[in-house]
């Protein structure tokens, strides 16, 4: 069975008159540890389905199953408990709590897990950020850190919980090139170790580092392919 | 769920800290209100227990025939015109009544006394028949009361208020003494304990007793108080004042229509005038000071408001790491909360303050554990009703708006 099977989900929206399908009836598996880019261009829904893949949203209609539960059809609270136990996220601007430390912004998913102990939460915190190398940065604040660091921070925080998948949304879209690429090889050996990553990105040489690319136009699935790196 | 609370007050300590004088500035707001209410109700606590404590100096069975009555809103010029109390009508009211149990005289006027050197001015020379103690609370201290043939001949004994031994005798044994009142001379037979001032102003302590006889061959003329009291069951105190009511209508020899030229006064009509003061101010009182703190709960409503507008983006990456609702929602309630318990707390111990001085210089008024306990609990009210809608609005953002918000 695969990790997330998506059968003809849709998300209609109705913007007075005119009714939006920002997704139209997209049907996709992913299967686990593959490392996945969802690409295409602004409108195309890649946003929507990213959104659906990482439960901040419902569909207006079709099934959505992760690990083999439904979750097109949970409430707010379910989702909630669904984001924290199985998914990941890292975003463009990193979104960091500002006034709390590293360490701090990485346990912020245990707490939240309500099944760790807080005495536990700061060794899990801090062998994440040596994961990512940042043993030495915990008690740093987003402000003293550099971007390419924030980044790392955040990435700690997406696999603190041993999530089913990591959800990277632009991860390089606010870093300079070089920095891009240190991400990206991290996200590489996060994939090597048997992380599932779904990358969504509209650069080519970012989404090459995936395994697999899934391209979207206006709410459809128009591609389906697996690059080089799969061979 | 017990996690959640530590760390909600956590986050929301690091946050107050961060805003301090936000902080400072929205709390003052419920410190104000708090000290406002607690002191609003030790006051009135205060007065009520000084009210009480005046209030045994009139024997709740006790009715007072007058000419004055105590309260009331009659034509003071037909009061005025009422012929004054004849005492001698004592002997026939506790012969025609059922009810009394004990009928005393008493007439009063106030004048100068001395001993040797030493003087006492506007002493209130009080003139009671042997049986006073039995329709009041003066006891002695040491000595004792005049008896009864001691009243009938006239003899010229004198008790002393604790005040007026004080000044007069405060290096000797007042007992024996001879003393001035007026031109007449008087032997001290007794002192009496200290009794405290009445309703906080007429002190009982200035007074002194001497017989009721002696009183009215000294001081002749109309002048002066003069009442008869009957100290009748304090369960029949009702039906026993208008017996007495009746029976001083006879005596007078007033007519069916004619309306009465004397007043039957009671303990209970200054209990009710008493409480319906103390409802008009200590109501209005406790209203506005209630306003008071309901400003100070908008006050923190709104800085609650911006403070979730503010954390939007904050709402929505604690959304998207997984916290529910309930916990977005007790994270803000938890801040407002704390703020306002804060100010509970700060209040509360400025008002004990605040009283522990009134009960020191002015009259007794302590603060209470029912109050310190209702003042804690009124500014965490406070905080629920001011923190709830902001909480509402920031559990409910949409995790993906909340992300995208600048």
């Amino acid at each position: 069975m695969p990790l997330i099977q998506v059968k003809d989900l849709y998300k209609i929206y109705q913007m007075g008159n005119v009714e939006v399908r920002a997704l139209d009836g997209v049907s996709v598996d992913i299967e686990s540890n593959e490392y996945i880019s969802i690409m295409g261009p602004s409108g195309s829904g890649k946003s929507t389905l990213m959104n659906l893949i990482g439960c901040l949203d419902t569909p207006t209609s079709g099934d959505f199953f992760m690990d083999g539960v439904n979750v097109a059809t949970m409430t707010d609270d379910e989702l909630a408990h669904i984001r924290n136990k199985q998914i990941g996220f890292v975003f463009q601007t990193f979104n960091l709590l500002p006034k709390s430390t590293s360490l701090r912004n990485v346990e912020l998913p245990l707490i939240y897990n309500g099944s760790i102990k807080a005495s536990e939460r700061k060794g899990m915190a801090i062998s994440a950020l040596e994961r990512v190398g940042l043993g030495d940065r915990t008690h740093h604040k987003p402000n003293e850190l550099s971007g390419g660091q924030r980044q790392r921070v955040a990435v700690a925080r997406a696999l603190v919980n041993d999530p089913a998948i990591i959800l990277a949304d632009e991860p390089t879209g606010n870093l300079d090139s070089k920095t891009g690429e240190e991400i990206m090889a991290l996200f590489d050996d996060l994939h090597q170790q048997g992380n599932t990553i779904i990358l969504v990105t509209h650069e080519e040489h970012i989404a090459a580092h995936a395994n697999r690319v899934v391209r979207l136009l206006d709410g459809k699935i128009s591609e389906d392919v697996l690059t080089h790196r799969a061979k | 769920m017990k996690s959640f609370f530590w760390e909600n007050l956590r986050i929301a300590l690091s946050e107050l800290w961060a805003h301090k004088t936000r902080t400072i500035l929205t709390g003052t707001g419920i410190v104000i209100g708090i000290i406002a209410v607690s002191l609003m109700s030790t006051l009135i606590n205060g007065v009520d227990g000084l009210f009480e404590n005046s209030m045994k100096f009139l024997g709740r069975g006790n009715l007072y025939v007058e000419k004055w009555p105590w309260f009331g809103d009659e034509d003071w010029w037909t009061l005025r015109n009422r012929p004054r109390i004849e005492l001698e009508m004592a002997d026939e009211i506790l012969e025609r009544s059922e009810y009394a149990l004990v009928v005393a005289t008493e007439r009063g006027r106030s004048a100068n006394l001395s001993y040797n050197e030493l003087s006492a001015e506007n002493i209130f020379i009080h003139g009671v028949t042997a049986n006073y103690p039995e329709v009041s609370t003066v006891d002695v201290e040491f000595g004792r009361f005049f008896t009864g043939s001691e009243d009938r001949t006239g003899t010229q004994v004198i008790l002393l208020g604790s005040e007026v031994a004080k000044t007069l005798f405060p290096l000797e044994n007042p007992l024996d003494k001879l003393i001035f009142a007026g031109s007449k001379r008087f032997r001290v037979i007794g002192v009496l304990s200290e009794m405290g001032k009445f309703m906080g102003a007429f002190s009982q302590d200035t007074q002194v007793l001497i017989p009721m006889e002696t009183f009215n061959k000294i001081f002749h003329g109309p002048w002066g108080m003069r009442r008869i009291t009957v100290k009748v069951p304090e369960d029949h105190v009702e039906d026993a004042k208008e017996e007495l009511r009746g029976v001083v209508r006879v005596l007078r020899g007033l007519k069916p229509g004619e309306k009465d030229n004397f007043a039957v006064n009671q303990q209970d009509s200054f209990r009710q005038t008493y409480q319906g003061i103390k409802m008009a101010i200590g109501g209005t009182g406790l209203i506005i000071t209630a306003l008071s703190l309901l400003v100070g709960g908008i006050g923190i409503a709104n800085i609650m408001f911006v403070s979730v507008k503010e954390r939007t983006r904050e709402i929505g990456v604690r959304k998207a790491m997984g916290a529910t609702r309930s916990q977005i929602q007790g994270q803000f309630l938890i801040e407002a909360i704390l703020i306002t318990a804060t100010g509970g707390l700060v209040g509360l111990i400025v008002s004990t303050a605040v009283s522990l001085a009134i009960s020191k210089f002015l009259f007794p008024a302590s603060m209470s554990f029912g109050i310190a306990f209702m003042a804690i609990g009124l500014s965490v009210g406070v905080g629920l009703f001011a923190g709830l809608a902001p909480a509402r609005k920031g559990a409910k953002l949409d995790p993906i708006e909340a992300l995208r918000y600048e």
